[in-house]
């Protein structure tokens, strides 16, 4: 933060302090009102999750007439299995995810950024092409092709993509970063006589620590978030996400337990959330690395 | 396909000249680049490319999830463009959809990164509240969420009580349900804020400290510094989006029910789409609206990058 | 057998290189003795569920692994387990859906085991041909149920309106309506949903006109008069501020939680009798059930005793015989009988009603009260509707009764087109 404030000091430099001042002030204040209004709902779910059952879609107010947290024991035990491990499972899922898809895909990012080969244009053309075919429809070929390979009811199905660089998305986003980077750099080392190996691995990648953090964290959320890759390839209540539990709360046809599925909902948002803020500082230190770079 | 690339055809045969042997040659050309896409490669070829092929046959047969599906020929491509009004509906929806959320989410994004990006304090604090929307995801919580906000009593309409105002039940009325979606759509901004971010950390400070010395006003320094600059991460995000609102299906499917409703204003392509595959077995056709809609997307990317040359800066 | 199996190489086509250098490197399922079975339903169903299974493995030694899911997540689930020819060996079907599945094999018809694993002599006559297509036997049904209105009782005695009877007629429900009117409680509660675009409904009223949704060959059974008449009287009602409006009604997205009952905007709704418990757990009001109002007094034939649901057996199941023993100790053992209760619908064995009956709640009890008791409202079971009703129920009913709605369509155009389109769907499929 002192870099920050440092840098702010050093381009804010022409205005006078006390306008500074204001102007920070009111800054803070734009923030502080939209973080409301961006909150409210966030709001009225953890209010939801402490009301009593018949009292969440009948009360209109955001505060509960009494709180308990009788949602929060009765979801946590209440599938058979237990919130416990559909949470470990959650957790190797994405883990191995964001491992597997940072490596992989700023591999892929690095060929088709910095290297030249025949059928670059080709294959870039193939990968976007990949990004734009709804999964719907090629959600039965390949349960079809899982079960073939035996790995339907396990997580290979969720995970072993991802260390195929199965998400163009990120592949593409590493791209357009890595292409900001000074060729310079990369000749120079050329000239040093260092293999793309370690151009990757001693230049590229540090320098990239903002778009791999940025990577690591979509990557984690995403997988966290996702229920219909684990709706369709697990079928054990005992390998099941958070996300699936979640989704067992409430039936369209039948009775639903709102209260256990908002509690759960809220106590889902706090791994990925911690995950975001833990990785975020890796956005900031990216200031520093690239403010050398020149 | 990117800029670069575009312009240089065939660079690797060019330089190749004046390397000895054929296998020296490629080894020395090509074989980093493909060694460093292997990965990709194999996932591509071992996982991707099948389905994808299996589901292009598949939009030439009547496959109804259940039998052994039978060849129609172009049947499938007849009827959607000469007669079905749910196909051109749902294209009207999600056009919509697309016109309207990318742009707006991608200057709100651009905005709050760029506001956030001051350097003021508490920003980490900040930058974790804007994208906590974004961490619910799909969850099935923001369909009650929504109609708690935009039902005829939901929170919006009590605000305009305030002022004396009627409001409408925004969310089940034809006339404003997309815009519900769209707006659902702009409040889960996270994502591109953190990309835009992230690229603005990349733009060298001292660059703004030179102009600044300079006497460059604050708006001169936006768009002669950052803008350029981060065009590359603007370009990045303006696809993107633009893919995903195309084939955008979570909001609606959880906040119509899976319906479409009321009266189909928010039956968006996919969501016309999943109906077929799954709700009235029509797997075949489901697959035929999905590469149409792949063919429509693409002529939309490919011309963005044929473009990208004239407005793309990359620091090569 | 042999199209499944063509299929399945089919699919694999593509894909065959990669799948032949890794098949057979970890079987998902070991052939067990295990059986796997497949619902849709929330918490309280599972419970009850997963009771039953650890008995069954506790008398038997079959272990049973159990899944759940909800409605929208399980019917995706299904098909492509299906498709990718790994379908559990026990599936949870609906009556919309099991003609769909019959008909192309992907559940196995159960005649072999009657008599042998399955003993369903005294079975309800009515509940076992609902189970049938194609004169053969693919689901038994878990219980009967009947459409009913699910009312408001607290919001009826608030508006000093009297309770309803099965007697009560569309003439009545006009009155309710005036009353409600009159008594304008909680800022404008109606007295019923928009009810022009409930499939139940309309099929009850055309039963009562002695016609119907679909005939036996599956053909529509009622005419552009009648749904034109249809949406009139709803328009009517709209007008009148009977029902509530369009803009209110198309807050509901089908969960019950979206239902005017629970959202307070209507006193009534037209729902189904096992639905009771589930609407009760979500308001506070105590809520009371009755029949559809009739056409005209003494009317009656409408109702029929439908079965909620059924299991089947997974067209591909290796375990068929263990897996209808399963089925026959679902339905009829007395202690799975007292777990289950009436939360999948009214036992359609009598001995297992015998058990269930004094292990009731009260809102249970209603609702086998109300089954059991029909009278003359209970009309013959229609012929199983055409494996299209789904799609026009979805694609018409509902968004032509929401058209009327809105106003985009008048009762004419809808009329004409509810007629047009589901001969044009039904030709389809």
């Amino acid at each position: 933060m002192s870099d920050a404030s440092a840098r702010l000091t050093v381009v804010t430099g022409a205005v006078s302090p006390t306008r500074k001042r204001i102007t920070t002030i009111l800054v803070h204040v734009a923030l502080l009102a939209a973080s409301i209004c961006m909150l409210y709902p966030l709001l009225w779910l953890l209010a939801a999750s402490f009301r009593p059952e018949n009292e969440i879609f009948t009360s209109a107010s955001i505060i509960p007439s009494s709180w308990s947290l009788d949602s929060y024991i009765r979801g946590w035990n209440g599938l058979r299995t237990g919130f416990g491990t559909f949470y470990l499972n959650s957790f190797i899922i994405s883990g191995l995810s964001v491992i597997g898809n940072v490596m992989a895909c700023s591999m892929a990012a690095y060929a088709f950024a910095r290297l030249e080969f025949r059928g670059k244009n080709f294959w870039f053309a193939m990968m976007l092409m990949t990004l734009m075919l709804p999964y719907q429809v090629t959600l039965i070929p390949q349960y079809v092709l899982f079960r073939q390979l035996g790995w339907v009811n396990t997580f290979l199905p969720l995970v072993v993509p991802k260390f195929l660089a199965a998400d163009g998305f990120f592949i593409f986003l590493m791209v357009q970063f890595f292409r900001g980077l000074p060729k310079e750099l990369d000749e120079a080392a050329q000239m040093d006589g260092c293999s793309p190996w370690r151009i990757y691995w001693k230049i590229i990648l540090p320098l990239s620590t903002p778009v791999l953090a940025t990577a690591a964290i979509f990557t984690f959320i995403w997988t966290w978030d996702d229920f219909f890759g684990p709706l369709i390839y697990l079928s054990e209540m005992k390998s099941y996400t958070v996300m699936l539990g979640l989704r067992t709360f409430t039936d369209s046809t039948g009775e639903s337990d709102f209260g256990g599925l908002f509690a759960m909902s809220v106590l889902s948002l706090v791994p990925i959330f911690l995950f975001f803020l833990f990785f975020q500082r890796m956005l900031i230190e990216g200031i520093a690395t690239t403010g050398m770079k020149r | 396909m990117t800029a670069r690339s575009l312009q240089s055809g065939a660079p690797a045969g060019e330089r190749a000249a004046t390397t000895p042997s054929l296998w020296a040659r490629i080894w020395h050309n090509d074989a980093p680049g493909y060694l460093f896409l292997l990965p990709w490669l194999i996932g591509f070829l071992g996982l991707t490319i099948g389905p994808m092929i299996t589901s292009f046959y598949l939009s030439f047969t009547d496959f109804d999830l259940l039998t052994s599906p039978d060849w129609v020929g172009a049947n499938n491509y007849i009827r959607m463009f000469s007669n079905d009004p749910k196909f051109w509906a749902s294209m009207r929806v999600t056009m919509f959809f697309v016109v309207f959320s990318v742009p707006l989410k991608l200057a709100f994004a651009l905005a709050v990164a760029m506001l956030l990006n001051r350097g003021i304090r508490g920003l980490p604090l900040y930058r974790a509240l804007f994208y906590l929307p974004s961490l619910l995801g799909a969850s099935v919580a923001i369909a009650i969420l929504w109609r708690q906000i935009f039902a005829s009593d939901g929170l919006i309409n009590k605000l305009l009580a305030m002022v004396g105002i009627m409001g409408p039940s925004w969310i089940s009325n034809p006339k404003t349900s997309l815009w519900t979606l769209i707006i659902l759509s702009i409040w889960q901004f996270g994502s591109p804020m953190i990309i835009f971010l992230a690229g603005l950390r990349q733009i060298p400070q001292d660059m703004y400290e030179a102009a600044s010395l300079d006497g460059a006003s604050k708006w001169r320094q936006f768009v002669k510094i950052t803008l350029p600059l981060l065009t590359p991460v603007v370009f990045f995000n303006a696809i993107i989006q633009t893919i995903e609102a195309f084939k955008s299906f979570t909001p609606a499917f959880i906040i119509s029910g899976g319906t479409g409703n009321p009266i189909n204003s928010t039956l968006f392509y996919t969501l016309y789409l999943y109906q077929e595959a799954f709700g009235f077995f029509r797997m075949g056709y489901a697959s035929a609206l999905a590469w149409v809609l792949l063919a429509l997307v693409s002529v939309f990317t490919a011309f963005s990058f044929l473009t990208s040359k004239y407005w793309v800066h990359y620091d090569e | 057998m042999t199209i499944r199996i063509d299929r399945r190489q089919f699919l694999m086509g593509s894909t065959a290189m990669v799948a032949a250098g890794a098949a057979g490197v970890m079987p998902a399922w070991a052939q067990s003795d295990s059986l796997r079975l497949l619902f849709w339903g929330g918490q309280a169903r599972a419970d009850r569920t997963y009771g039953v299974t650890d008995l069954y493995t506790k008398a038997n030694g079959t272990a049973v692994e159990g899944e759940f899911l909800a409605w929208n997540d399980y019917w995706p689930k299904l098909a492509t387990q299906t498709a990718g020819g790994n379908a559990p060996d026990v599936v949870q079907m609906d009556y919309r859906y099991i003609v769909e599945y019959a008909k192309r094999n992907a559940i196995a018809p159960l005649d072999e085991f009657v008599g042998g694993a399955l003993k369903l002599d005294s079975f309800d006559a009515d509940q076992l041909e609902g189970g049938k297509v194609d004169g053969k036997l693919y689901g038994i049904s878990l219980g009967a149920n009947s459409v009913a209105m699910i009312y408001n009782v607290a919001a009826f005695e608030e508006a000093g309106v009297a309770p309803l009877t099965n007697a009560w007629t569309y003439d009545d429900l006009m009155a309710v309506g005036e009353a409600f009117k009159a008594a304008n409680i909680r800022g404008g509660m109606k007295a019923i949903m928009d009810g022009s675009y409930s499939e139940p409904m309309l099929q009850n009223w055309l039963r009562q006109k002695g016609k119907d949704l679909y005939t036996a060959d599956g053909k529509l059974a009622f005419e552009e008069a009648d749904a034109v008449e249809w949406y009139t009287m709803w328009a009517k009602f709209r007008e009148a501020g009977y029902c509530v409006s369009a803009e209110d009604q198309a807050l509901d997205t089908g969960p019950l939680e979206t239902t005017m009952l629970v959202l307070g905007k209507a006193a009534m709704i037209p729902s189904n009798s096992n639905q009771l418990v589930a609407f009760q757990t979500l308001m506070q009001d105590k809520l009371g059930m009755n029949g559809f109002p009739r056409v005209a007094a003494g009317v009656g034939g409408g109702h029929y005793r439908k079965p909620s649901m059924f299991f089947s057996l997974g067209g591909t199941s290796a375990n068929k015989e263990k897996a209808a023993e399963f089925l026959n100790f679902f339905i009829s053992d007395p202690e799975a009988a007292k777990i289950l209760g009436v939360e999948r619908g009214i036992p359609c064995l009598p001995a297992t009603r015998e058990v269930v009956a004094p292990t009731l709640d009260e809102q249970s009890q209603v609702a086998l009260n109300f089954v059991s008791n029909l009278g003359d409202l209970l009309g013959p079971l229609p012929p199983p509707p055409p494996a299209s009703a789904g799609e026009i129920d979805a694609s018409l009913i509902r968004t032509l009764g929401q058209e009327v709605g809105f106003g985009a369509k008048t009762p004419e155009q809808a009329g004409a087109e509810l007629i047009s389109g589901a001969n044009d769907i039904l030709s389809r499929a």
